[in-house]
């Protein structure tokens, strides 16, 4: 069940210094945990998974344009048959006391689709590649008293600009785990609680908080995992 | 998608556009059978760069445009001609545009009039108005030609058929005439196979030769 596939290998890792060894062994519990929520998931969800492979461009605008700071995110979905362009928005955060009491991060956020020129229109109209990421992972969309969105994904950087079959993991072994829903001013609390209720069907594997809020490891993962993936589901957690 | 042309009115050097050559030429479109069907309306946005006192207006597109086509209730059309681009893309993209607030949609364009079948053509005849304002700045067609989506086995047809239609304004005596430009689709990335962008592209650049046109009167004037 390790990410090794011989006696042998894993002997020769141990001669290898024991931070290596650690890294690798913790990547093979990430490794182990992404199966096992792909499994819960999919029991929850009752949909199947879709892939993700997103190419993400961040763009600014260069200086002088605008009398603020603008940001727009170019995404070019790479498991499409032709690639697919998305332009996206993401505005300001709720805030203020309410905001507080919300265990969501409530922000407003604009999207269309686009032709693929889209990258030079921007460019044309002055703005600047700020960085640029390669999310890939899986995905899955469902209705569960609100349109839920949960993508676990790598997010990796690109060595070269636009070279997306060179990107390597931001943080290896580590995964990103989103879950998203849409929402209007007349129904977000609604939509926040379907998301809060939703999350905690991944309490045994993974707590999800708002973004830039750290809640560390669920003590009880691992086990959680090895039950999953020890009975391809049937478990009942 | 069938084949478009789209024309616009020149008017005879020292003379300007009006209602009445509009009219004349609605009855026309009637008098050689156009059928009338209903009315359309296009709509096309001049966007300006919000800039720093610091900074080099050369550096930013001035003719950046916007473009809402009836035939695509649900798309905009984002055209900088000197730079060859078109975008395609949902309507929520204006609602990007405003959010980043570095360009603003300055005056604005309408299209409208009536629609009218003939044979396998679909025409249209419109004025050209500003958002606010009633005055006629100019007067556009639309030629459709519904069999043909290639634009360049349509070529003939789409001539010969120009032909005929001059030929039946020109017993009217209008002081101008229909012009149609045509664009190098080729160098804005696009196929031969005709699409809404194309459409956008003849639009932007029917505006670029009225504004040339109208800057040019104003400097004769002047």
């Amino acid at each position: 069940m390790g990410c090794f596939s011989n006696v042998k290998e894993w002997k020769s890792f141990r001669l290898v210094k024991s931070r290596a060894e650690l890294k690798s062994t913790f990547s093979a519990k990430i490794q182990i945990h992404v199966e096992a929520l792909e499994i819960l998931l999919q029991g929850l969800c009752g949909v199947h998974r879709e892939r993700l492979r997103i190419h993400e461009m961040c763009l600014k605008s260069g200086p002088n344009l605008g009398l603020v700071a603008s940001e727009v995110r170019l995404l070019c979905d790479l498991e499409q048959p032709e690639p697919a362009w998305t332009v996206k928005h993401v505005g300001g955060a709720m805030r203020g006391a309410g905001a507080e009491q919300i265990s969501v991060l409530v922000r407003t956020m604009v999207e269309s689709k686009a032709s693929k020129n889209v990258l030079r229109v921007f460019y044309a109209l002055g703005y600047k590649l700020d960085h640029e990421l390669l999310r890939v992972g899986f995905a899955f969309h469902f209705q569960r008293g609100a349109q839920i969105t949960i993508t676990v994904s790598s997010v990796n950087k690109m060595l070269k600009l636009h070279a997306t079959d060179e990107a390597v993991p931001v943080t290896p072994g580590i995964q990103l785990v989103e879950v998203t829903a849409p929402a209007s001013s007349e129904n977000y609390t609604e939509v926040v609680a379907a998301m809060s209720s939703f999350c905690e069907y991944l309490a045994p594997l993974l707590h999800l908080s708002k973004p830039g809020v750290s809640t560390g490891v669920v003590p009880t993962a691992a086990a959680a995992a090895a039950s999953l993936m020890s009975d391809g589901g049937g478990t009942t957690l | 998608m069938p084949v478009k042309w789209v024309l616009h009115w020149q008017p005879n050097a020292g003379t300007t556009v009006n209602s009445q050559i509009l009219t004349e030429v609605s009855q026309c479109v009637e008098g050689i059978n156009g059928v009338k069907e209903g009315r359309w309306k296009a709509t096309l946005t001049f966007y300006r760069p919000m800039l720093r006192e610091q900074a080099n207006m050369a550096e930013f597109p001035r003719d950046f445009l916007g473009i809402s086509l009836p035939e695509q209730p649900n798309k905009y059309y984002f055209v900088i001609r000197g730079q060859r681009l078109v975008l395609e893309a949902d309507l929520t993209i204006q609602t990007i545009m405003e959010r980043l607030q570095s360009y603003k949609a300055r005056v604005a364009l309408n299209f409208e009039g009536f629609q009218y079948q003939l044979g396998d053509f679909q025409l249209r005849v419109g004025k050209v108005v500003p958002n606010h304002a009633e005055s006629l700045r100019g007067i556009l067609m639309e030629v459709e030609y519904l069999p043909i989506s290639s634009w360049d086995k349509s070529h003939q047809i789409m001539e010969e058929f120009f032909d005929i239609w001059q030929e039946a304004l020109s017993k009217r005596s209008l002081p101008g005439h229909f012009v149609h430009i045509e664009p190098s689709f080729g160098e804005f990335g696009l196929s031969e196979q005709y699409t809404s962008q194309h459409t956008a592209i003849q639009y932007a650049s029917i505006v670029a030769q009225m504004i040339a046109t109208a800057q040019s009167a104003q400097s004769v004037r002047n």
